[in-house]
């Protein structure tokens, strides 16, 4: 442990030792990183719960279940459905309040536009913060790169006054300013990745949901003219 | 309504907790492996920094003071010597003057005494001879005790005077012991600095002896060194004449041992950037010989190492017709 720790101190002195504006930048990323880090484990777990929601409510539906039972269902237990169900609520409470029987064109109009209206905010919900992944993933790179370059520079400048330059001069200055870079590229990889896979998860998704009220919208129709 | 509790619904995002705590853990990690990362670059700077020469200089001093030790043993055994030798003379001292003191003092009182007692029984000699002889022998026991007493006074004064004495030469003896225990510290303390003093001489000589044997070597490595420069000059200068030689096709039959210089300035690899006749042999036709032999004798040996390189960088090359 007391070697670690010798080496921590020598890694802290690595990094209190660098210029005011490489340190600042540090900060940045890690808080960066951080919050980065904090969002792909929300999302994964947000868009895996959606997932197999949406995979259990799917089941359920085609199943033939009675749709008022399985509204009751949805509506009664709140903070435990998926957004599938919600768009099925939405558009199924539409639908119902229109059972007196007038036009079937604009029930199921208005049906649809529930559900779309439904779709749209859990599309939201579901894509919300992606696009700050996408920030990280390509911007944190950079900011690593603006620490380092100025890092070098300043290691670089000190080397102006040695009249015989060697590259231990330059090495722990460069050594320093790397860190920005290492940080920065800690920050944008998984950013990056968790970014792509998170889009083509919300998008199989949305194709799902989309399908699902197409069907769902069928589905009511033939029961409204039957 | 429904519509506006589920909305809320939807907000309700889970495990934003753990989320958060995986991300910290995620941190941690990456902090553990630049911390190891750098552990990699620590060692080597901690060989280096070691100090062959603040260590030498140790090795040295340590074996020089591990020898006092063994000199502080001898000392501690000579003064034992002394306290055996003083306490002898005090045997002697004490006997002789009670013998003195009691020979001379005891005959000054008796006589006074004597003078006393005398005197009285002559006036009562007559009436009663017997009560003065009585009186008389009453009185020479008393005297007698008197005597004794004043005796055993005088050898009690004379003991105490004793004690007095051998207390003061106990006390003296001590104080020369005192004394010569601090003259034999003293001594041993200035045996010591000697002997400290001698090693850090022998140190400074040792040091000295070392600086002046690496003072020669480097010399004598110099001298090598130069000696190696000069031979490799003068080796590859054989060379290069010996190549050019190797390419003169020369013109047959000319009279005598004509000799053509030329001046060649090199560039390093052994190209040749010019060739200047310096020096004609005469013969247009030799000359021009040799000039062909250096421009074919391209590259030209030159020694391995670039610092010799401004020695060939202009050279004078003598050729002679006949060798």
């Amino acid at each position: 442990m007391s070697t670690t720790v010798t080496q921590d101190m020598s890694f802290l002195h690595l990094i209190s030792s660098a210029s005011v504006l490489v340190q600042l930048v540090m900060l940045i990323l890690v808080l960066i990183s951080f919050f980065s880090w904090w969002y792909i484990f929300r999302k994964l777990f947000v868009i895996r719960n959606e997932i197999k929601k949406t995979d259990d409510f799917e089941d359920v539906f085609w199943r033939g279940v009675d749709l008022h039972a399985l509204h009751q269902r949805i509506t009664s237990a709140r903070y435990d459905s998926g957004s599938l169900e919600r768009i099925f609520a939405a558009g199924f409470g539409e639908f119902n309040k229109h059972s007196t029987g007038s036009d079937l064109d604009a029930i199921m109009e208005s049906t649809r536009r529930a559900m779309r209206a439904t779709y749209q905010r859990e599309m939201d919900y579901l894509e919300s913060h992606l696009s700050f992944l996408a920030t990280v993933g390509s911007v944190s790179p950079y900011i690593g790169l603006l620490g380092t370059v100025w890092g070098i520079m300043n290691s670089f400048r000190s080397l102006s006054s040695v009249t015989q330059a060697t590259i231990a001069h330059v090495a722990p200055g460069i050594a320093e300013a790397l860190i920005a870079t290492a940080m920065g590229l800690f920050a944008a990889i998984p950013a990056v990745v968790a970014y792509n896979r998170y889009a083509s998860n919300t998008d199989q998704l949305a194709t799902r949901f989309e399908s699902f009220m197409e069907e769902l919208s069928n589905v009511l129709q033939r029961r409204a003219a039957g | 309504m429904s519509v506006s509790v589920l909305r809320n619904s939807s907000y309700s995002e889970p495990r934003i907790l753990l989320a958060g705590v995986l991300a910290v853990l995620v941190h941690l990690v990456f902090i553990a492996l630049l911390v190891f990362g750098l552990n990699w670059k620590d060692h080597p700077p901690e060989g280096m920094v070691v100090d062959i020469w603040t260590e030498l200089p140790k090795p040295l001093q340590e074996p020089v003071k591990t020898k006092p030790p063994s000199k502080q043993t001898k000392p501690a055994q000579e003064p034992a010597k002394p306290e055996i030798k003083k306490p002898e003379p005090v045997k002697p001292d004490p006997p002789k003057p009670p013998q003195q003191q009691a020979a001379v003092t005891p005959p000054v009182k008796k006589p006074d005494i004597a003078m006393q007692q005398k005197p009285e029984p002559v006036k009562e000699t007559k009436p009663d001879l017997e009560q003065q002889k009585k009186k008389e022998q009453e009185r020479l026991k008393e005297l007698d005790k008197q005597k004794e007493l004043e005796k055993k006074k005088e050898l009690e004064k004379q003991q105490e005077l004793e004690k007095k004495k051998e207390s003061e030469k106990q006390q003296e003896l001590e104080k020369q012991k005192e004394l010569a225990l601090q003259k034999e510290l003293e001594k041993q303390k200035e045996i010591q600095k000697q002997k400290e003093l001698d090693a850090q001489r022998q140190r400074e000589q040792a040091a000295k002896a070392q600086r002046e044997a690496e003072a020669q070597r480097a010399a004598q490595q110099a001298a090598a060194a130069r000696n190696q420069v000069t031979n490799e000059i003068s080796k590859y200068k054989a060379l290069i004449l010996a190549k050019i030689r190797s390419r003169i096709v020369m013109p047959p039959d000319l009279p005598g041992n004509p000799i053509a210089e030329f001046s060649v300035t090199l560039l390093p690899g052994g190209d040749i950037l010019d060739v200047r006749l310096s020096k004609s042999s005469g013969h247009v036709a030799f000359d021009n010989a040799v000039e062909r032999a250096i421009f074919l004798s391209k590259p030209l040996p030159l020694p391995p190492d670039p610092a010799l390189f401004n020695e060939f960088r202009s050279l004078n090359i003598k050729v002679h017709y006949r060798e």
